[in-house]
């Protein structure tokens, strides 16, 4: 569909960087998925993330990694290694997975780059001991970030970056929730929802309102609504093949989009405020949550959405997805959803036979 | 608990299968050491037949377990003295894969979870566990149908998602011991959250146990795990001695009691009766490989469906796998567990297995081993299924040659799924490194 977003302009990520850096701040490159933003804006550091990058040579992280260690963790070790993250001032590792812990434990230990490398555990439940723990581990963090910056933010500060957060959050949850009305196509319009990769919130609340200003007018989407579920949508043009075989996603479940639809917290002490939002978070394997959990909220997804059909599109190697499929799978079918699953490495470009299975999928369901 | 159900279980494991078993182990014991051993290596030690009885005896209990026990399946790192102590049949999944990988089942019974949906990317032991799950396959004849499940996440974060899919099949509660990975020194606020998770475990046990925790039987539960444990660690430490007494191929074999009757006081005897076994070949001057040119360091899990294989190639050439990171996990936090302070102890040692610690201390582990026992060069088996234990392992193969002088080689394969495993490969690469040793 062709869309009038010629008007919507998306800051480039070096340029971001290049003028957060200009005017004295620190960049920190954050690996996926979950991690307190707030925390570090209030030393005056813009977290970056890194979700691969697709598309990258990355032979180089053999050199480090066996072959059957996924794309993102190896893709990000050979940009890494290829200096693409030199510009960043310390790298953030979240514990997300077995491969992500590896990854930072060999940066570390072995590789010791430039930048510190800080990791962050993740608790894996969402019972009173885990927000407890998450607390202290965010304080923790923070202890490190004063003595890298020498700077010691205060707790109104702190509690001003949270609320900012909170805001972009709540831009962000507006642009999921009406997507169907913004004059976007759907690669526009995941830039715009991945610009919070990189964007600090002021700018991103103000790129949010201007579009979602211009929302409606528009004819509403004829097109085969589906819900997709996966880590990224990465090589994003899957997603303008999506659009010219006559699909479009109604709603996420990409880690990297709608698994960050935080919450604000409710807490009035900082850490534990931060630790909220996180472990209040949509479902996500990565944070421990039930396969029944993760199941309710995919069929709410489409069901609200009106999805006709669920796209898996999984990062080969990715165990925390590849367990629950067969069973988000079954109990999705079973309520009359149909589902699909596409395997993608970020290494690679996005196969005609992947494209192919993608269309058979769109006429089943459309 | 039907009265019938009892007199089955008394009749089917404490008479007729007591019996049945050591008879078994009698006629073991008295043909000797008349087995189908290569001359190359030592004959199987004598107290082989008693592991075998206790490993057969635990899977027979199992079996009619459910008729008169509660039973928990658990990771194998897990903290299992609490649920011993309140009387659980407690069955590890890993172990019984381990055995399916031994007995070269597990390709099958991995390829009833792939039928199912579940990818052969994922952890062979977890294939080979849902498999078993959905099929009913195993070569113990029964597994007894949890009423709990515990995953600790200490040795990866993969037992979480296996675990959430077993909760999610049997309907049962899933009680998750979450352990904060070191990667350098272990805070405060990690071991009190692993202190109070233990804690918070224990109301959700006594409940599905119907019973409360006795403290009294939890100190003794704990030290018998340690007295299990420090044994296990003396058994692996005679490995110093010239020629090593036992091998880490033995090691492997003779592993399952510290794994799965941890916290059993026989268990203890058994390690006791196997440490005089092991000093009894060190005084009479037995070597595990007859004619030991070399000792060699394995890391990572075996790979069972090649035990034997590996075991004879390298004792023909006077090669002795004396130690392996593996075996020595079991052992190395004896010091740790204190059974006056059952749970601040266990909060402690259970967080700190070599696979829930960063690279940079499994190199120094393998550096620590490889100095205090003589090694010549070491063997890292990079495991398509464990990936925490097999990230680091590049660097860790450079560095000990660059930084120790000791050859060193990656082995591609598979814990427990042969298809992972390609023998005219590794049997080139193994003899390439051999040459390099000099033998």
């Amino acid at each position: 569909m062709s869309t009038p977003n010629d008007a919507v302009s998306i800051p480039r990520r070096a340029e971001v960087i290049r003028e957060f850096k200009g005017r004295g701040g620190r960049v920190a490159a954050v690996l996926p998925i979950h991690y307190p933003r707030a925390l570090f804006r209030a030393f005056d550091i813009l977290p970056v993330e890194v979700w691969g990058p697709p598309k990258i040579d990355a032979s180089s992280a053999a050199t480090h990694l066996q072959p059957y260690i996924c794309s993102i963790a190896r893709n990000a070790l050979a940009f890494v290694l290829g200096g693409g993250l030199d510009v960043a001032d310390l790298i953030i590792v979240p514990h997300t997975c077995d491969s992500l812990q590896g990854l930072a434990s060999v940066l570390i230990d072995f590789i010791t780059p430039a930048r510190p490398v800080y990791p962050i555990y993740l608790p894996r439940g969402n019972r009173p001991s885990d927000l407890t723990f998450l607390a202290s581990e965010l304080r923790s963090l923070s202890n490190r970030l004063e003595q890298l910056t020498a700077y010691t933010p205060s707790e109104t500060r702190l509690m001003e970056c949270i609320e900012q957060e909170e805001a972009a959050d709540r831009w962000l949850a507006d642009l999921h929730q009406r997507r169907t009305e913004l004059p976007l196509s759907q690669y526009d319009l995941y830039r715009v929802l991945r610009s919070r990769e990189f964007l600090p919130a002021d700018r991103l609340c103000a790129l949010a309102e201007t579009i979602i200003a211009r929302a409606g007018g528009y004819p509403r989407r004829d097109d085969i609504p589906v819900l997709m579920s996966g880590i990224v949508p990465e090589p994003m043009e899957m997603l303008r093949s999506l659009e010219k075989m006559g699909g479009r996603v109604a709603s996420d479940d990409f880690a990297c989009c709608g698994r960050r639809l935080y919450p604000a917290g409710r807490s009035s002490e900082p850490f534990v405020r931060m630790a909220e939002s996180i472990i209040q978070g949509p479902p996500d394997p990565m944070r421990g949550c039930s396969i029944q959990d993760r199941l309710a909220h995919l069929a709410r997804l489409a069901g609200t959405s009106g999805a006709r059909g669920v796209v898996f599109y999984t990062i080969k190697f990715c165990e925390p997805e590849l367990f629950q499929l067969p069973a988000l799978r079954t109990g999705l079918q079973e309520i009359g959803v149909r589902t699909l699953n596409l395997e993608v490495d970020l290494s690679d470009p996005l196969s005609q036979s992947a494209l192919t299975r993608l269309e058979a999928f769109l006429e089943m369901i459309g | 608990m039907s009265i019938g159900g009892l007199v089955s279980y008394h009749w089917n494991v404490n008479v007729f299968g007591k019996v049945a078993l050591r008879g078994r182990r009698w006629r073991a014991e008295l043909r000797g050491n008349r087995s189908r051993r290569s001359s190359d290596l030592a004959p199987p030690l004598r107290i082989t037949p008693r592991t075998k009885e206790l490993i057969f005896s635990h899977y027979l209990q199992g079996r009619y377990a459910n008729l008169r026990r509660k039973v928990a399946w658990v990771t194998s790192g897990a903290p299992v003295e609490f649920l011993r102590a309140l009387d659980f049949f407690v069955l590890y999944p890993e172990n019984h894969a381990a055995v399916c990988g031994t007995t070269r089942v597990a390709e099958e019974i991995c390829g009833e979870a792939e039928k199912a949906g579940y990818s052969r990317d994922i952890c062979s032991y977890a294939r080979t566990d849902i498999g078993s799950v959905l099929s009913g396959r195993t070569p113990a004849g029964r597994l007894p149908r949890p009423d709990l499940l515990v995953a600790c996440t200490n040795i990866c974060q993969t037992v979480l998602f296996w675990y959430q899919v077993l909760a999610d099949r049997l309907k049962v509660p899933l009680i998750l011991i979450d352990t904060p990975f070191i990667y350098s020194e272990a805070q405060e606020h990690a071991i009190e959250y692993v202190r109070r998770q233990l804690e918070e475990s224990v109301p959700v046990a006594e409940q599905v146990a119907k019973q409360s925790l006795d403290e009294r039987r939890l100190r003794d539960v704990t030290r018998h795990s340690r007295d299990a444990v420090e044994l296990w660690m003396q058994i692996l430490d005679r490995a110093v001695h010239r020629p090593a007494p036992i091998s880490a191929f033995d090691q492997f074999i003779h592993m399952a009691p510290v794994v799965e009757m941890r916290g059993e006081a026989y268990t203890v005897d058994f390690y006791s009766r196997m440490l005089k076994e092991v000093d009894d070949r060190v005084a009479g001057g037995v070597g595990a490989v007859r004619n030991e040119k070399k000792r060699l360091l394995w890391d990572n899990l075996p790979i069972w469906y090649r035990l034997r294989y590996l075991a004879e190639l390298l004792g023909r050439r006077g090669v002795a796998l004396i130690a392996s990171t593996y075996t020595n996990a079991w052992g190395e936090l004896a010091p740790m567990i204190d059974p006056e302070r059952p749970f601040e102890s266990a909060a402690r040692t259970y967080l700190h297995p070599i696979l829930n610690r960063g690279t940079g201390h499994k190199l120094a582990t393998m550096k620590r081993l490889a100095e205090r026992y003589g090694i010549d060069g070491v063997i890292l088996h990079s495991d398509r299924s464990c990936k925490p234990y097999s990230i680091g392992q590049v660097d860790q193969c450079a560095r000990l040659a660059r930084e120790c002088g000791l050859p060193s080689l990656l082995l591609e394969a598979d814990h427990s799924d042969p298809r992972a495993f390609s023998e005219e490969q590794a049997a080139n690469r193994l003899g390439a490194y051999l040459e390099l040793l000099g033998v």
